[in-house]
């Protein structure tokens, strides 16, 4: 991993991040809040899948632990809810692609060509656990530090 | 339907001071419901209301597309919080149509540069990501069903995006054409959806998790017409 793709997947990060701070009507202000939470996200998990090798799964979860618990410390700081910040941030990681590619898949099952059956389908499942258990890694990552480190409103 | 025409009004509620602040706290839970806060926050935020307005004991039950509170005693100063939810959907500062569309098409861009879409098909790829979110605010603008929305918006910015991407020479077509339909994919769904399991909300979070899967397939269909569209008109995929 070159110093060079990093920048460049963290820079695709914050603005990826940045984009959908807009669609959520987040403020202005509250903006590069949203740029560092999705270059964070992504920095950390290139680190781990390109450097050390980890994967997808492994990695998203990793850097939506260290986004969720950089979130909780830093959250009085940001003027925004610290749900909306954390989310956006793993906006980038979520594996919309591959979803795409997991349906569609499914969808090439159908057609009258099956001298391919068995491959597709292989391919098709593989995505799809792909993509469940990335998102599973996303929410999981991102829950247990505000679990662990909300400060319960008291009713 | 404009958000302040949709506060329940005063005048509907009879009967004594609880059934108005009752629907001051439901007000602004449905508010968060439309915004897809998780439910915890939900209801944290709505205990508050009730309790700033003088309730002793505020219950709230919350489903998929339905809220109901129970709540004890103690008026104080109704109107004014009325008055300030009124203001607060009214005059919340909304992005322009222009500037969501562009930062749309910068996200999907840089999602298609995450992708790996080669340099020149990021610019088609910014391109229709742009015209699939003003077609997408169009459209939820005339009440169109999101799911059907999903499929049309989805449809129209693959087919710009695979098209651009051809006539700038890309070589990721198939991979820019997935791109351009990413601000499709209900990401805080879900992700709140699990975060609404995880802190006991089963209900709630199931359902958020079948929609994201329904609108995810109805995304598909879209992109799958398109590329049957453009291989119908001799573009190598």
């Amino acid at each position: 991993m070159t110093f060079a793709f990093l920048l460049h997947q963290t820079i695709c990060g914050a603005l990826a991040a940045v984009g959908f701070g807009v669609l959520f009507n987040i403020g202005f202000r509250s903006l590069p809040w949203c740029a560092a939470s999705g270059a964070l996200a992504l920095a950390v998990r290139t680190c781990c899948y390109s450097q050390y090798h980890w994967n997808l799964e492994a990695s998203s979860f990793a850097a939506a632990l260290i986004v969720g618990a950089a979130v909780q410390i830093l959250r009085t700081r940001a003027d925004i809810s610290q749900n909306a910040l954390d989310v956006v941030g793993c906006i980038p990681m979520v594996p919309g692609s591959f979803a795409a590619k997991a349906i569609l898949g499914l969808f090439a099952l159908t057609s009258i060509d099956t001298a391919h059956a068995t491959e597709t389908l292989v391919t098709a499942v593989q995505y799809t656990l792909r993509v469940m258990f990335t998102i599973g890694a996303i929410g999981t990552g991102l829950a247990i530090p505000s679990l662990l480190l909300r400060v319960r409103v008291s009713r | 339907m404009d958000v302040k025409d949709k506060l329940i009004n005063d005048e509907v509620s009879s009967g004594p001071a609880l059934e108005p602040m009752a629907m001051v706290a439901l007000d602004a839970g449905r508010m968060l419901m439309e915004a897809g806060a998780s439910a915890n926050s939900i209801d944290a935020i709505v205990a508050k209301f009730a309790r700033g307005l003088g309730a002793d004991r505020v219950d709230l039950r919350i489903g998929y597309a339905s809220l109901a509170i129970t709540i004890g005693i103690g008026p104080n100063g109704i109107t004014q919080t009325r008055a300030e939810l009124t203001r607060l959907a009214a005059k919340t500062p909304r992005h322009s149509t222009w500037v969501m569309a562009v930062a749309v098409g910068l996200a999907c861009a840089a999602f298609g540069r995450l992708l790996k879409v080669d340099w020149s098909g990021t610019g088609p790829v910014f391109v229709a990501a742009m015209i699939g979110q003003l077609v997408r605010r169009d459209l939820l603008g005339r009440h169109v069903n999101v799911f059907i929305c999903a499929t049309i918006v989805s449809f129209i910015a693959s087919v710009l995006g695979g098209l651009g991407a051809f006539f700038a020479h890309s070589d990721s077509i198939t991979t820019a054409m997935i791109a351009s339909i990413l601000l499709l994919v209900p990401g805080v769904p879900s992700v709140n959806a699990q975060s609404d399991i995880l802190e006991g909300h089963p209900t709630l979070g199931s359902a958020r998790a079948v929609t994201v899967a329904v609108i995810l397939i109805f995304v598909a269909v879209g992109l799958w017409l398109g590329q049957v569209l453009l291989s119908h008109f001799g573009i190598q995929l």
